[in-house]
């Protein structure tokens, strides 16, 4: 049986020597590979300056690209499923479209972890938390590239690096037949009357979302100091705990039309698709609170690495235009565009008509990466020990 | 449930502990078809288990680091968390083998009529399966603040169950959920060891004038007791490591270890993959000491079940 064995392996060492050669054949083609076709990929726009690339060159570009890897884009989020389809049918491109649940780690992770392939697992364009930014920046996973609305984006990277392509603010969703009187401010969270009633839309912990419902909390407490919101916000969740109103099932559409989260904090648009959803079984009210009012961010960034990154730019023209913009806009997500758009009479009244007043967002706080890392940091150190007790 | 299956496949191999025939040397043809195993269990089991291992030396740069590891035993966040996992598997282990050995007992002996015998096997096979957010939701929507039977009860009797300070959502009202596939198991795994229980062994012992007590005390129980004990651990591993049940129902609010490591690993927030390793580290430590004395328990049970 030994000597069997022995003769087995011979065949499958030599088999082995066979399939490396093959491999290293293979290796030495593909390396002349992009020489063959160098001449042509000097006639292509520069992508190095960062500098927006006119609309003409950059679409007959993306045209030899003729595809578009996507990462954590939910359709049902901020609209995206419109915004994707538009994109296909305007320019012809194909969207692969990678894990559309992934969170914001998951997004760079993707990218760093393909660095060095051109396949389709490599996303070519990311939409990621703001506070991730400087994580992906150090990294150096983003390219630089500043669209042709640039001038008129409110929040972005001097460089180019990343841009906010929309927001939202944090509000109350609320089911009518649950709740009589809405809650108007965090402050009266705190009444009896909402005992057992009030729950966030994900775990402090792991959720930037709910991070932020703690932030915004202290930010009304505080009156707007930014410095005191995240120790203030604790604060704040402890008396709602100690008062037995907080209730700490994570909310969802199931638990909100089963009336057992009646108050829920999440984004506005993400609880005006959720009214839509629910089609008024039950009713719900969607309310941004008088103070407090956080605005949350997302950042688009372009891979670095990209291996469309003609697709990729092209991309986010699309998006940043009026056109993009309003997309969101019907997903309910405010366009970061949008004081512009309101202030060229783009913005068509039936779709602004749809959200909140716009006073309620007038004002809304932006954080800085580093405050809301510092604000992250803080909220979820010390979560439990402060309103747990623990 | 892989832990119950492997249970039941010892149990119907019968390995005669007094009579081992002489050992073949297997050939390599009849390993084979255990191959799809072998791979399964490397890539599912042996592969993580390793990769727990190395990361829970690993910092957050990537390098060497004992700091985890200390975590473990230092930061009273982790400490707590370790106590509350293994009150909440000690409690639901002991209460699923109490109520689960009973239930057993009416069905197998209690002299029920046949068909409730077959349905409550069944119910508990299914029962035993149901977890995760479909049971969260479950007990969210029955005896949640808005539940359909706290309402009821409100309703119908003006009782409100939230009266003296219960809330369901606390480490009782998980305790009460984790019961719910705690003590199907327990009746899966007991009845065919009730079953075992050889009606000649009572009747000896009424011959030799033994009354009922006799036989449970010096018969029947010291038969059992392996097995029950055996149970109970695998109860207890089976609660020690629920997470999907025990994060849709409440999410981070009680602060058990797997909830722990779920933020470590998986979060927009804390990240930070050693500290999670680690974590696991100790679970998979408790675990391997439960799973062995399981191992030996089902042993000594065996025995009888010829």
């Amino acid at each position: 049986m030994s000597s069997k064995k022995r003769s087995t392996d011979k065949v499958t060492r030599r088999d082995f020597l066979k399939v490396g050669a093959v491999a290293g054949a293979s290796a030495i083609l593909a390396a002349c590979a992009p020489k063959a076709t160098e001449p042509a990929a000097a006639a292509l726009p520069d992508l190095t300056s960062g500098n927006a690339i006119p609309m003409d060159e950059l679409v007959a570009a993306a045209k030899t690209e003729g595809e578009l890897t996507t990462i954590a884009l939910p359709h049902d989020w901020a609209n995206y499923g419109e915004m994707i389809d538009t994109f296909k049918a305007k320019y012809g491109t194909k969207i692969n479209e990678l894990d559309p649940n992934a969170g914001s780690a998951d997004e760079l992770a993707a990218i760093e972890a393909n660095k060095d392939s051109k396949g389709p697992q490599a996303p070519d364009t990311v939409d990621v938390g703001v506070g991730h930014t400087a994580n992906a920046m150090a990294k150096g996973l983003f390219a630089k590239y500043k669209v042709s609305t640039w001038d008129t984006i409110e929040m972005k990277d001097p460089d180019g690096y990343w841009w906010a392509e929309y927001y939202g603010a944090l509000a109350f969703e609320v089911s009518k037949p649950e709740i009589e009187n809405s809650p108007q401010d965090w402050e009266d969270l705190l009444k009896p009357e909402y005992k057992g009633k009030v729950a966030m839309a994900g775990d402090v912990l792991k959720s930037n979302q709910s991070v932020m419902t703690v932030y915004a909390a202290g930010l009304s407490r505080s009156g707007g100091d930014k410095t005191k919101a995240a120790e203030m916000g604790l604060q704040f969740w402890k008396e709602v705990n100690d008062a037995g109103n907080f209730i700490p099932v994570i909310a969802d559409q199931g638990t909100i039309a089963q009336g057992e989260t009646p108050i829920v904090m999440e984004w506005d648009y993400l609880a005006l698709a959720n009214r839509d959803a629910l089609a008024g079984n039950p009713e719900t009210e969607i309310i941004v609170p008088k103070t407090g009012v956080i605005a949350g961010p997302y950042a688009g960034g372009i891979s670095a690495f990209a291996p469309h990154p003609y697709t990729a730019r092209l991309w986010w023209e699309f998006i940043m235009s009026d056109e993009g913009q309003l997309i969101y806009l019907k997903g309910y997500a405010h366009p970061i565009r949008f004081n512009d758009m309101a202030k060229r009479g783009v913005v068509p009244a039936d779709l602004a008509a749809k959200l909140p007043p716009a006073e309620a967002y007038a004002n809304a706080v932006f954080l800085t990466v580093d405050e809301l890392q510092a604000a992250t940091t803080y909220i979820t150190e010390n979560w439990r020990k402060v309103v747990y007790g623990e | 449930m892989g832990i119950t299956n492997e249970k039941l496949t010892v149990q119907s191999k019968g390995d005669a502990p007094m009579a081992r025939p002489p050992r073949k040397r297997a050939s390599v043809v009849n390993w084979l078809p255990l191959a799809p195993f072998f791979l399964f269990a490397t890539m599912f089991l042996f592969l993580p288990s390793i990769s727990i291992f190395i990361g829970s030396f690993e910092s957050a740069d990537g390098g060497f680091t004992f700091n985890n590891i200390i975590a473990l035993f230092t930061v009273k966040d982790f400490i707590n968390a370790y106590k509350a996992s293994l009150t909440i598997s000690a409690i639901t282990a002991v209460g699923g083998a109490v109520f689960g050995f009973l239930l057993a007992y009416a069905v197998v002996l209690g002299g029920l009529p046949k068909g409730l015998r077959t349905f409550m096997i069944t119910f508990s096979g299914v029962a035993s399966n149901f977890a995760g957010v479909p049971l969260a939701f479950a007990f969210i929507a029955t005896m949640g603040n808005n539940g359909l039977v706290t309402r009821w009860l409100e309703s119908a009797f003006n009782f409100d169950i939230h009266a003296g300070g219960f809330t369901i959502y606390s480490i009782t009202g998980l305790s009460i959920v984790y019961m719910y596939f705690q003590f199907p198991l327990m009746v899966l795994i007991m009845a065919p060891a009730l079953d075992g229980l050889h009606q000649e062994w009572s009747e000896a012992c009424a011959n030799l004038g033994g009354t009922s007590w006799h036989y449970w005390r010096y018969i029947a129980f010291p038969i059992l007791i392996p097995s029950l004990l055996g149970t109970t651990i695998l109860l207890f591993g089976n609660a020690f490591g629920a997470y999907a049940t025990a994060y849709a129902f409440s999410g981070s609010f009680i602060n058990l270890v797997p909830i722990l490591i779920g933020a470590q690993m998986q979060g927009d927030v804390l990240f930070n993959p050693g500290l999670g390793n680690a974590l696991a580290l100790g679970m998979v430590f408790i675990m391997s000491i439960s799973m062995i004395g399981y191992i030996s328990l089902q042993r000594r049970a065996a025995r009888w079940l010829q």
